[in-house]
């Protein structure tokens, strides 16, 4: 399939899949450069397999909820319990999200034992997040939330830089530190439940993490490394498409091997800057 | 008769239910260079945290109030290691940071304010590296970067959190310098803590001891004696003059270890 051939087939029936592979692309490769910042890049993870956990138990019989909703609930309800928990000095950051981690793969998998065998390769499929397949109601949540997110970062960017840097000092300023902290995590909570649901947790978690270290590597100041984030965010799912549709790949797969390929190269960079 | 800028009166302070200093009467004044000392977990820090209202007193009064009756502008330098140092920020968008509470929320930098961050890296002669990278310069250079980070708050307090930790002699007498430098010609109010003794003996004003149960404050000639460090520090401490410096000596720890 050439190029042309490609993009002439995947605008024509898979819009959404296109736009909004790109949408989550640059979504969490900015979000990730806060993320990787804090030394946070953990709880991406565990925020990814609680969103799964949130759609896996919006399939229980008894549990009438909009497949969403369940997801953004159980995200956003982890992220208020975290932030607290994260602050603790009694027990280690990456225990608390290692046990969180843990348990929500753990119920998802017992749940999914649970649920009609009919529903579960809908449920695999929905966990896998099969961009393909993307609903306008999905994307258009992932499309708002993407709005509201920049906005909100942009417009108090320099307060979000401050608190992430030295949270001590700016909360001598009179900054609220520990809230300011919660709305990027809130914020980044709703991206990563709307993302997950759209093209599974592996893209997501990719995304959050690979375009960020690529552009540490390649940049040398932070705007620039933003910009170059959300460059890779958006330009890796186009190609990672393509490659899935010439040679019959899964989509999320292939768009973060091409988001660890362009890694592989920012580094191979430079190591022979480095040896000149 | 001087006005205080922070006055303890009847101070206890603590964490939750522990209460690590009790009874604490003591007041700084605008223009004082106070030095705060004592070994690690004496209560240093939770001084400061109160006076910078991060911390409630768990019981008497803290009051904070410029001679005017206005608000008192701290500016805090914080231990270099508290600082998370991922993001390659220049040394002047770090100093920039200590602006923004001035700038306030949805509003960018202006060059009224460019101008203030470099006059505040030319006091502490960094302009030579303002657009290195933060994580990449020396000890003592972070250490003049986070200071001017202060300074561009237009403090009317400067608090310095073991500036001179991890520093080698040279750049431990350098940032000393830079500090009494600031309060004597800057006459910026400073408060330094520290647990090196021989840091403070020779550039603060006025000092305060602080050891679990114990406070005591006053001028450096007062408080610098052999019996009060001996007492405190449980070893013969014997302090002495060399050619206009004080030095301080210790022997053999006596107490129960």
């Amino acid at each position: 399939m050439g190029i042309s051939e490609f993009f002439s087939t995947v605008l024509t029936e898979f819009p959404l899949a296109f736009y909004g592979s790109i949408l989550v692309g640059i979504s969490c490769a900015f979000l990730g450069v806060t993320v990787v910042a804090k030394r946070v890049v953990f709880l991406g993870a565990v925020l990814t397999q609680v969103s799964v956990l949130g759609l896996a138990v919006t399939f229980l019989p008894y549990a009438h909820i909009p497949h969403t909703l369940g997801s953004l609930v159980f995200t956003l309800g982890s992220v208020m319990v975290l932030s607290r928990m994260l602050t603790g000095k009694k027990i280690p950051r990456d225990a608390v999200l290692g046990v969180v981690f843990a348990s929500s793969v753990a119920a998802r998998i017992l749940i999914m034992q649970k649920t009609p065998k009919v529903e579960t390769a809908e449920i695999e499929n929905l966990l896998r997040g099969d961009i393909l397949f993307v609903t306008p109601e999905l994307f258009y949540l992932m499309l708002g939330a993407f709005i509201v997110t920049m906005g909100v970062y942009l417009v108090f960017f320099k307060e979000f830089s401050y608190i992430a840097f030295d949270a001590e000092t700016a909360t001598t300023q009179g900054y609220k530190a520990a809230r300011w902290e919660l709305v990027f995590y809130i914020m980044a909570g709703v991206v990563i439940s709307f993302a997950t649901h759209m093209v599974g947790d592996l893209y997501v978690f990719g995304f959050l993490v690979l375009p960020a270290v690529t552009a540490m590597l390649l940049v040398k100041r932070v705007r620039s490394i933003f910009l170059v984030a959300v460059l890779i965010g958006a330009i890796a799912p186009v190609i990672g498409l393509f490659l899935a549709f010439q040679f019959d790949f899964s989509s999320s797969p292939a768009i973060v091997g091409v988001a660890f390929v362009t890694l592989g190269v920012a580094w191979l960079q430079q190591v022979l800057r480095r040896s000149q | 008769m001087k006005t205080p800028l922070i006055d303890f009166e009847a101070a206890t302070l603590g964490y939750g239910r522990k209460s690590v200093l009790r009874n604490l009467n003591f007041r700084v004044y605008v223009g004082d260079y106070l030095g705060l000392v004592g070994p690690n977990g004496a209560g240093k820090t939770t001084i400061v945290r109160t006076i910078l209202g991060t911390l409630t007193p768990l019981a008497g009064t803290v009051r904070i109030q410029a001679g005017d009756g206005g608000s008192v502008c701290f500016g805090y330098v914080p231990q270099r290691d508290t600082i998370d140092y991922v993001l390659p920020y220049t040394a002047r968008e770090v100093v920039m940071m200590g602006r923004y509470r001035r700038i306030g929320l949805l509003r960018r930098p202006r060059e009224a304010d460019w101008s203030i961050v470099e006059e505040s890296l030319k006091h502490v002669e960094a302009e030579e590296f303002a657009g290195l990278p933060f994580k990449d310069l020396s000890g003592g250079q972070k250490q003049r970067v986070l200071i001017a980070r202060a300074l561009a708050a237009e403090p009317d307090v400067l608090i310095l959190d073991e500036p001179t930790n991890g520093m080698d002699l040279s750049s431990r007498l350098s940032i000393l310098a830079l500090i009494g430098y600031l309060h004597d010609k800057q006459h910026l109010t400073i408060i330094m803590v520290s647990h090196l003794l021989d840091d403070v003996a020779n550039h603060v004003k006025r000092l305060a001891i602080v050891q679990e149960g114990y406070f005591l404050v006053g001028n450096v000639q007062e408080v610098l004696t052999g019996a009060t460090l001996s007492a405190l520090y449980e070893m013969p401490v014997e302090v002495t003059q060399l050619k206009g410096k004080t030095i301080i000596l210790a022997g053999e720890h006596r107490g129960n270890l």
